[in-house]
């Protein structure tokens, strides 16, 4: 498909920038002052000038010390946040699982937070039915369906949260971390379904801080260090930096 | 790797709003009454109390000095799109921060975590006219019945006005909130005074002369005159409809504008 080889997502001199703490003055002119302006004092750039495209299929690994941007990159892809400067463009739907839990409702039942959540990433109701089984059957709480959500686990919370988003089939998945709590068993399982979505032509796109996990599923790249791209290359050349950087060898 | 993968096949940009916008109203209301007994009704329990304390107070203590008879009716044609009108600013002040979590996930057109609040405390208020119904019927047996009037077919028209109105007014509130805390109680305390300022307890007609034409710049005054006017005709103020719909619609665009221009900065703040 030679055609079709257009970036799934293009980054073009992206750049956010946060208050430095919460308590900076801040005035109704501020609030309407156009993008184009300076950095005021008490901001600091998360990330500037970042710029890269990914094509269709590809897999992302995103690597960085605390702080350096990678999660705020992962919210400008999954658009919801946006850049203060440059460009994010994302042409397809994405699958983020950030914050997984944050939508699930704590009154409302296991069945009806599924299709909340579904709904929410613009799945049909009868798109719902037909993987409902599915997703149950994937986060092993067939027993809780009419349970408010509030009265599961924190284990049983992640695995249908994770369950709903990895069924979502959109063509971009973001993963922050999230892995790191469940299981050992079922967070093998979550790896497995992460691999089945990659063979399945998926787009990924990974920030983790084990290089173990960012060797098995990623083939590219992205090394952040104070908010800019220092390097966009295979896999091993950039975990290979970072180390060389950083000098951790885990 | 085969082909790209295009995913689900996707309505138009209508649709997927007006699906995530019922998604999330319907989802207020499942909680809201899965969360307690009595249900649908709390949402008329709070105005039919404060419609007995206001009969109380101007029909029997003050004797009847403003309104018309059967003041019951009178009262409840306002109160109940007022508990509408209260209900969504005062939850709009919270939209952002009570849903923060969620909002940080999803990426749905945000002024629907605004429309949300208006649709489904509109729902509830469309479901809270019985309420004045069954007060109609019961004032047929007294000597000053309630008449419904041909221009009660105006309800669609003070629906919609009413919910452009809020809204827009929703839209300003909901993210100026996000930075400036204070405004949560500011909000509160004003409507307390909107309500006194608003033609509910009393009609315009009962205001002296000279503040008559002042009263129509609450847009409130044109939207309620048009509720009333389904039982009293008399009520029914076609400049004050004018003012309010000329109001709503500037104050919807001021909130759409407000709206775009502050979302960038409420994402990262919340």
């Amino acid at each position: 498909m030679a055609a079709s080889v257009t970036p799934v997502i293009s980054v073009a001199d992206a750049g956010i920038r946060f208050k430095r703490n919460r308590r900076s003055r801040r005035n109704f002119k501020d609030l309407f002052a156009g993008k184009k302006r300076r950095t005021r004092p008490g901001e600091f750039w998360a990330l500037r000038k970042v710029s890269f495209d990914v094509m269709p299929g590809e897999a992302i690994g995103v690597v960085g010390r605390n702080g350096q941007g990678k999660s705020t990159l992962l919210k400008l892809v999954a658009e919801v946040v946006f850049p203060d400067e440059g460009t994010v463009k994302v042409h397809a739907g994405v699958a983020p699982l950030i914050e997984i839990t944050g939508g699930f409702v704590n009154d409302l039942t296991v069945r009806d937070n599924v299709y909340l959540t579904a709904g929410l990433h613009g799945m049909k109701k009868t798109e719902i039915d037909e993987r409902f089984d599915e997703i149950i059957d994937f986060a092993e709480i067939g027993d809780f369906l009419d349970t408010p959500y509030k009265h599961l686990s924190s284990g049983m919370k992640v695995r249908i949260a994770f369950s709903v988003v990895t069924r979502l089939e959109e063509p971009v998945i973001l993963v922050d971390e999230v892995l790191a709590v469940g299981d050992k068993a079922f967070r093998e399982k979550c790896y497995r379904r992460i691999e089945e979505l990659l063979s399945g032509g998926r787009t990924l796109f990974f920030v983790s801080h084990s290089e173990k996990d960012l060797k098995r599923f990623c083939t590219r790249g992205l090394y952040l260090d104070k908010g800019r791209l220092v390097l966009d290359g295979p896999i091993s050349e950039v975990l290979d930096r970072y180390n060389a950087d950083y000098g951790t060898t885990a | 790797m085969s082909e790209a993968i295009l995913g689900r096949p996707r309505g138009s940009a209508f649709s997927r709003y007006r699906h995530s916008l019922w998604l999330l109203t319907t989802r207020d209301l499942k909680v809201r009454y899965s969360t307690s007994f009595l249900g649908y009704f709390w949402s008329i329990l709070d105005p039919l109390l404060m419609a007995a304390i206001y009969w109380f107070v101007f029909q029997v203590v003050f004797g009847r000095g403003v309104g018309h008879e059967p003041y019951i009716v009178f009262l409840l044609s306002a109160l109940l799109p007022w508990t509408w009108f209260n209900g969504s600013i005062s939850d709009a002040t919270r939209a952002f921060t009570r849903e923060a979590k969620l909002i940080r996930s999803t990426r749905i057109p945000r002024t629907i975590w605004v429309g949300r609040i208006v649709l489904s405390k509109g729902i509830e208020f469309l479901a809270s006219i019985p309420v004045i119904i069954v007060f109609v019927l019961v004032t047929l047996g007294t000597p000053d019945p309630a008449h419904l009037q041909w221009s009660a077919l105006l309800l669609p028209l003070a629906v919609v006005l009413q919910a452009v109105l809020t809204f827009g007014i929703g839209l300003i509130v909901a993210p100026l909130v996000v930075f400036f805390r204070d405004l949560e109680r500011a909000v509160k305390l004003v409507l307390r005074f909107g309500f006194y300022a608003s033609p509910v307890v009393y009609g315009i007609g009962d205001l002296p002369g000279w503040l008559q034409p002042w009263a129509a710049l609450n847009p409130l005054s044109g939207v309620f005159s048009l509720y009333r006017s389904a039982f009293f005709p008399q009520e029914l103020r076609w400049f004050d409809v004018g003012v309010s719909a000329a109001m709503s619609v500037v104050l919807l665009a001021i909130g759409l504008l407000v709206f775009r221009r502050t979302i960038p900065t409420v994402l990262k703040e919340i």
